[in-house]
């Protein structure tokens, strides 16, 4: 557990001195935002998508900045699944920062009916966004690959027209049914077809990632350990 | 005193007997048997065998591209090799010979990371670095980031990092690259001093200069056909 709040430390140390790109975490969504901001409804869920966008980027560009050093943390004794969770923790909670700063800034700027779906929906895109980089960062050699990818997610994910069967492949499809149950007065089955499809999405990726991360970090046949090392605390 | 490889011909890549002709025999730590490595249809090493002891310092040598890195990283198991087996007996810290740091922390920082992966306490690891930093004769400067570190001073880091864990065996890939001459004495007073406490240490090398004193040698030029690839 101490493990895991180091690499998560770590990770936050390494993204707080990185202001250029925290700020344009910050700014992204502001961009999205005010291009539809007269139209709530669509102003929210483009807001959601910068969030989105800006959160993979991050997971991202985090995951693979630490892909060389990963396989050396491993042999100093970090698990795999301490090195992902205390990335992901610590990419959900700056993710989340952002979410609740989007949170004020909407509820204050628009007439929201249902202020409790809106955090949902933002905290929810946020947790979509940071495996959904990781993974992305994981699958492909470089942050050049991965950004075109996640282009790609992203301007699908826009231009396609959410009403039809397909957009449900994309990972951001929850974002356009709790809009809407944020906005109009539909029945709570909108809510609840987004929670279930970003919780179910979440987890996924979440799934997938670790099965690449173990992957990638596995221990190889070829060694043969004759005797188990001594902790180095009592060397 | 170091042994044989060197005659010119054929490099027999069988484990040597070690320098220690007086004392009684350590336990091995390392054991590589059989050892191959293709990358697609290009085979860089072919049935390397290779053997330290406790208490013994190996220089891997070779031209470039030859296989020295690949062999050390099949040792740390952080590669996996075509055929072959590894035997390890006790813990092994590694040296990276490029990356293996986090361009936006801080070496302070990569103390406590990596020796929390290794069981140090905070204030444990960040002694122990900076006193490892002491005998390279360096003082970390608590607000520089690794990115903005020299290329010799990034190594140091790095050579550090691999040591903070008192690992039995110390894998280093060309760890002195960029080393000014001081540093360069400082390293190996380093790892005589480790050796003279019982540690392996294989250590990736171009300088011959050095061999005079290691335990044994493995040359992983390649010969004849294998030659010019
Ligand atoms: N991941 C890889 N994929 C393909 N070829 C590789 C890979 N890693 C190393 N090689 C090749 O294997 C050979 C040995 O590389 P390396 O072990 O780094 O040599 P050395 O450390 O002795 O200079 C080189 O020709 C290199 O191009
Ligand atoms: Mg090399």
């Amino acid at each position: 557990m101490t493990k895991m709040f180091t690499v998560a430390e770590m990770v936050l140390r390494d993204l707080a001195r990185r202001r250029t790109v925290l700020g344009l975490l910050f700014l992204l969504p502001l961009g999205f935002y005010a291009a539809r901001h007269d139209q709530t409804g669509q102003a929210i869920r483009f807001a959601s998508l910068g969030l989105g966008w800006g959160a993979s980027t991050a997971g991202l560009f985090s995951s693979n900045s630490a892909k060389s050093v990963e396989p050396r943390l491993r042999l100093v004794g970090y698990s795999w699944v301490t090195l992902l969770v205390g990335r992901l923790v610590a990419l959900l909670l700056i993710s989340w920062t952002i979410a609740a700063a989007y949170f004020l800034l909407i509820y204050f700027d628009q007439d929201i009916q249902r202020p409790g779906a809106l955090a949902v929906m933002l905290a929810l895109t946020a947790a979509i966004a940071v495996p959904l980089g990781m993974l992305i960062g994981a699958l492909v050699p470089r942050d050049l690959e991965g950004t075109l990818v996640l282009i790609a997610f992203v301007g699908v994910q826009m231009a396609i027209d959410p009403a039809k069967d397909s957009a449900k492949y994309l990972p951001f499809w929850s974002s356009r049914e709790i809009g809407t149950y944020i906005v109009d007065p539909v029945g709570d089955d909108y809510l609840q077809r987004g929670l279930q499809h970003g919780l179910g999405v979440t987890a996924g990726l979440i799934l997938f990632a670790a099965v690449v991360t173990a992957i990638r970090l596995r221990r190889r046949k070829h060694i043969h350990v004759l005797t188990q090392p001594v902790p180095a605390g009592t060397r | 005193m170091w042994t044989s490889e060197h005659s010119g011909e054929a490099p027999d890549r069988r484990p040597q007997a070690g320098g220690h002709m007086m004392s009684p025999p350590r336990p091995v730590r390392l054991r590589a048997t059989g050892i191959s490595k293709k990358f697609g249809r290009r085979q860089v090493l072919s049935n390397v065998n290779f053997e330290v002891r406790a208490g013994e310092v190996a220089a891997v040598i070779g031209s470039n591209g030859a296989g020295k890195s690949t062999f050390l990283n099949i040792c740390a198991g952080l590669i996996s090799p075509t055929s072959g087996q590894v035997e390890v007996n006790g813990s092994v810290g590694y040296c990276p010979q490029v990356g293996g740091t986090f361009d936006f922390l801080r070496p302070s920082e990569h103390f406590v990371l990596f020796g929390r992966g290794d069981g140090l306490k905070r204030g444990v690891a960040l002694a122990r670095g900076n006193e490892m930093a002491a005998l390279l004769g360096w003082s970390p400067d608590p607000k520089v980031q690794s990115r903005h570190l020299s290329g010799g001073t990034r190594q140091k880091l790095n050579v550090i990092l691999s040591t903070l864990g008192g690992h039995d065996i110390l894998l280093l890939d060309e760890p002195y690259q960029g080393f000014d001459r001081g540093t360069y004495t400082d390293f190996w007073e380093v790892i005589w001093r480790l050796r003279d406490s019982g540690h392996t240490i294989v250590v990736i090398t171009h300088m011959l200069n050095a061999m005079d004193k290691v335990d044994q040698v493995l040359d992983l030029t390649p010969t004849g056909n294998e030659r010019n690839r």
